[in-house]
């Protein structure tokens, strides 16, 4: 996948996602349309329910939207089948979640090679990239902890090596501050924002910390699945830039 | 590629508790299913092996055991001479007139079992070269003598050396034990043939012949000249086909055990199913997560089958040793198990679990866990990544 830096790699077309929960129909996202340039650090932001997730889980290919088209880097989602999607997930997206979703039985190393179990490199190599990028993370001195050894903070450094150890374009990130305190939270965005400058990743980012505000390029707004634009966007990223001010006033948590 | 090994077998020691259970239940059916084939192939072994491929049973022609046949004297005395029998050192044909009875015996603990008595004359022991005298000596002729093979030894009232047996009409001082290589004949008690006969008040004085061949390309030729005489109606065949014919009861015992394990593994089969469901229950945001990376279905089936699959070896192991050890038991403590054969006398067999009988038990144990494993898998294979992380 080409990444040539300020070309849109992502292209989001009147997206609209549609869940049905019982009886009810859920408007979880609603004629989205949006392009995200190669190489750019980008923050989803906006109140619980507002579709950042959602929107996150369709650039990642994870989900299908009910209406529209993601393109990333040229690939239109919705011609992929299932497992299609999975391998192409495997090759181009490196993902970060909220609860770090390491697997418990593993060791961090395991971890971290564990995507490369689906490329056709040999144990050897597989060894070696998942140390290199656990060093990149500072974690050098942990590849033999199990996730239940390693602090919330050190997790999510795992996390963010198995992201990154397979080289993808793009790497999505779903609340990847929201279960660390203040001091690791600051220290997993710098991480990301060092992953665009440094290696030229594409970083998508899904969050409710308003000290996101300081590290991502651009911001954008969701609110009842609906983009902010214009003078609402302009609101909401005030809101947000008052409230940081605040917890900042407050000190680390 | 799929998960590695590692992580399906690191998440069955993840729950120990877990699986040993279902492993528990897995290694009872092994137990139960190997030590009732050891008991069934034990009782197969022992016929089977009777049996000596030189020799040549001749009875009554419609009978189908020693039991049922009878044989006169006018008979024996033709066939003996018959060409192609083998002679002992004093040129006499090596062809034993056999009488057999199925008299009750009282065991020690006051119960009642049929034994197989064989009349016989000295010439028994050149044609049965297996069964040799181990303790005291041969049994003279027309003394009131016997002697009882080692499985017999022991287990009725009077079957030791120096003791009287009481059956028929008649006591019999035991003086001699034998063995017979663990064959059938150890189960037996042998006396003079026309004692026996004279005892019993038998019409005829033998059930039939046993003929050792002097060399084995005479065997089929010696078999139809005895099937073909017009005189008796006799009808002959080798001895090693006879004792698998007798043996061919156990088959009938041997599809009840195969039906009752198969039916004790269905039930092993949901424990391994409840404990996989809530593997996969447990584990929903793992499924989610390997699915997003970018694992497939056939990787996360795979994933999970193997877990099962581990499990029910787990299972196996632990009932094959269970099931060693307590064959071993029953050897030390019990000596040998009576069985009734197909003529309803008692077999006293030892008890052995053979590898066919672990081999079995072996896929037994796979099929519950591939059975067992196969829908927990299926759902977690099937699960969709953005449902499983949602879920979680």
């Amino acid at each position: 996948m080409d990444a040539t830096p300020g070309a849109p790699l992502i292209q989001i077309r009147d997206v609209s996602r549609r869940y049905v929960r019982g009886v009810d129909e859920v408007h979880a996202l609603e004629r989205v349309s949006l392009d995200i340039p190669a190489g750019h650090f980008v923050g989803f932001m906006g109140p619980s329910g507002s579709g950042k997730s959602t929107l996150l889980n369709l650039v990642s290919g994870i989900d299908r939207p009910s209406e529209g088209d993601v393109i990333v880097a040229g690939q239109r989602l919705n011609d992929l089948s299932e497992d299609e999607l999975a391998r192409w997930r495997a090759r181009h997206v490196g993902l970060i979640f909220q609860f770090f979703n390491l697997i418990p039985v593993l060791s961090a190393r395991d971890n971290v090679a564990l995507p490369l179990l689906l490329t056709k490199l040999d144990k050897a190599e597989r060894v070696r990239r998942a140390e290199t990028a656990l060093r990149v993370v500072g974690l050098e001195d942990r590849l033999d902890h199990y996730p239940r050894t390693l602090s919330g903070g050190e997790q999510q450094r795992v996390a963010i090596a198995r992201a990154i150890v397979t080289d993808p374009d793009l790497i999505v990130a779903d609340e990847p501050t929201g279960d660390l305190d203040a001091r690791n939270a600051e220290a997993i965005l710098d991480l990301l924002r060092q992953l665009r400058q440094h290696f030229g990743k594409t970083v998508v980012m899904v969050t409710h910390d308003p000290r996101a505000l300081r590290f991502v390029d651009d911001a954008y707004h969701l609110d009842k699945g609906v983009l902010l634009e214009g003078e609402e966007a302009a609101r909401a990223q005030e809101a947000i830039r008052v409230s940081a001010g605040a917890a900042g006033a407050r000190g680390p948590r | 590629m799929g998960l590695p090994l590692s992580y399906s077998l690191r998440n069955v020691g993840a729950r120990r508790g877990r699986t040993l259970m279902t492993a528990g239940v897995v290694a009872l059916v092994v137990v139960a299913c190997s030590l009732f084939l050891g008991l069934i192939s034990s009782l197969k072994r022992t016929l089977v092996s009777t049996g000596d491929a030189r020799n040549i049973v001749v009875m009554r022609k419609g009978s189908d055991n020693d039991g049922s046949s009878q044989l006169t004297l006018e008979a024996y005395q033709a066939i003996r001479f018959f060409d192609g029998i083998a002679r002992d050192a004093q040129d006499q044909p090596l062809a034993s007139p056999e009488l057999v009875v199925q008299p009750f015996f009282r065991t020690r603990e006051g119960g009642r079992e049929n034994v197989l008595v064989r009349g016989v004359e000295p010439v028994a022991l050149a044609v049965h070269d297996n069964v040799r005298i181990v303790e005291g000596r041969m049994l003279t002729p027309s003394s009131g003598e016997a002697i009882v093979g080692r499985g017999v030894l022991g287990r009725y009232a009077g079957a030791s050396l120096g003791d009287d047996l009481e059956f028929g009409r008649a006591r019999w001082h035991v003086v001699g034990i034998f063995d017979a290589d663990g064959s059938s004949f150890e189960s037996e008690v042998w006396v003079d043939v026309r004692e026996l006969a004279n005892d019993a008040k038998r019409p005829f004085p033998y059930s039939g012949v046993r003929i050792r061949v002097a060399r084995p390309e005479q065997l089929e030729p010696l078999i139809r000249r005895i099937d073909d005489d017009p005189r008796f109606a006799l009808e002959a065949e080798r001895e090693t086909e006879y004792y698998a014919k007798q043996s061919e009861s156990a088959n009938t015992l041997y599809v009840l055990v195969v039906g009752i394990a198969v039916l004790a593994g269905i039930g092993a089969g949901f424990g391994a199913a409840n404990t996989m469901y809530a593997a996969v229950q447990a584990r929903t945001a793992e499924i989610g997560t390997l699915r997003a990376l970018g694992f497939s279905r056939g990787a996360i089936l795979t994933s999970f089958q193997v877990e099962a699959l581990a499990v029910a070896a787990i299972g196996f192991v632990l009932g094959a040793l269970c099931s060693l050890a307590l064959s071993a038991c029953l050897r030390r403590l019990l000596g040998g198990i009576g069985f009734g054969a197909a003529t309803f006398t008692v077999n006293v067999i030892t008890l052995r679990v053979s590898a066919a009988d672990l081999l079995f038990a072996l896929l037994l144990a796979l099929v519950i866990g591939t059975a067992g494993g196969f829908g927990p898998a299926w759902r977690a294979a099937r699960l969709r990544p953005i449902e499983a992380l949602r879920k979680a």
